[in-house]
């Protein structure tokens, strides 16, 4: 089948979306079916049939979204129902919406560093070398930091029968 | 206005401590929550308002934990169940917010007690979370039971809250993401917008209806 001419395409538009929480491993397939069951199981199949969803990239804990120019509102709104994926628990944030792949690429390198400022040294989270992951201590237990992102701390209990991630702060770890 | 996201269950109720739930929240364009069973504060900005939610207790028990909490500044809800039991709540003193209506009776809220709710200055709780993570049936029915409660509340005006009953960060959403799953119910974006300023409207002490000039 010869390639269509840009006349006779459809319009698509794009959309840039940053999955939470850090550090999360996406298999842009498990991530089309979710996407594509959330969007059925909302509008049905006559829309999704029309939204012609699917996950174009994913990188840097960001995932861009294809759909039919037009239809952006119904793809975010099935993306805010969005709340796992194959058993991990997820939430999709929306960062923009563009026509080209291109300008979203742009805006995940031009994503703003983590400015705000530390006040007191936290030890890192695990090291991606093969380090120990560190070892903090939170309601009296000991917790494995997982993810640290300024402020943000993600940890896991230490043990390996509760492999439930907490959300936490520097702050928490702090004052606890 | 305050944007205020009416019933947040922090750590250890969820699996996010408050400071994180008042960063995320403060990110994703909140002022303040209800967080259940916490101690108020401030945090990154954003005020966290202590909430309780009496559950599962006859009349008498609920009569009494209301008492309790009246003057303690915290937001007090109650579960919805029967109507009588609903009509009972809403004339109670102290009580702020109906919730659960979507899991409640059939016949559980009716013109009666919307005009009650309007009489008393108590919220009705729309459950965001079952607009979110249900799936059929159960969204389709919860769906059903909040424009039934919205063609109420345009007749009656009594106050509408919106709650995301978040156990983790993961769970919240933006306001526009809310605009966007409000309007899946009918309520168009000034309806939001009121319903998210509700709870310091519901908690604020009553304007007497006389006023002393000398």
């Amino acid at each position: 089948m010869s390639t269509r001419p840009p006349t006779l395409r459809e319009n698509r538009r794009y959309i840039l979306v940053r999955v939470e929480p850090a550090g999360t491993v996406i298999d842009q397939k498990e991530l089309y079916y979710t996407i594509s069951d959330a969007v059925t199981s909302l509008w049905g199949d006559t829309v999704a049939g029309l939204i012609t969803q699917a996950v174009v990239a994913a990188e840097n804990g960001h995932v861009i979204i294809r759909c039919l120019r037009g239809t952006e509102q119904e793809l975010a709104l099935a993306l805010s129902t969005v709340t796992a994926c194959r058993d991990v628990r997820l939430a999709l944030r929306i960062v923009a919406a563009s026509g080209t792949i291109e300008s979203l690429r742009e805006r995940i390198r031009t994503v703003k560093p983590v400015t705000e400022p530390v006040p007191a040294p936290v030890p890192g989270p695990a090291g991606a070398d093969g380090a120990e992951p560190a070892v903090c201590v939170f309601a009296e237990k000991p917790f494995l930091i997982v993810n640290c992102n300024g402020q943000k701390v993600d940890v896991i209990e230490k043990g390996f029968k509760n492999a439930h991630r907490l959300f936490l702060t520097r702050s928490d770890l702090e004052n606890s | 206005m305050k944007i205020t996201d009416a019933a947040v269950f922090p750590y250890p109720c969820g699996d996010t401590s408050v400071r994180r739930f008042a960063r995320e929240a403060c990110s994703l364009g909140f002022d303040s929550l209800v967080a259940m069973d916490t101690p108020a504060g401030s945090f990154d900005g954003v005020e966290i308002l202590s909430g309780i939610i009496v559950q599962d207790a006859p009349m008498r028990d609920v009569i009494a934990r209301v008492k309790r909490a009246k003057d303690s500044g915290r937001v007090v809800s109650v579960n919805a169940r029967d109507n009588g039991f609903n009509r009972a709540a809403i004339s109670l003193k102290g009580v702020h917010i109906l919730r659960g209506l979507q899991s409640a009776d059939k016949m559980a809220f009716d013109h009666v007690t919307a005009k009650m709710a309007a009489d008393n200055n108590v919220a009705i709780d729309i459950d965001l979370s079952v607009l979110i993570a249900a799936r059929g049936v159960t969204r389709q029915r919860a769906i059903h039971r909040y424009r039934d409660v919205l063609t109420l509340e345009r007749r009656f005006e009594f106050p509408v809250s919106l709650s995301s009953y978040a156990r983790s960060y993961l769970d919240l959403r933006a306001v526009r993401e809310i605009t966007g799953l409000c309007s899946l119910i009918g309520m168009d974006t000034p309806g939001v917008e009121k319903a998210l300023d509700t709870v310091g409207k519901v908690t604020a002490p009553p304007v007497s209806a006389v006023r002393v000039i000398s």
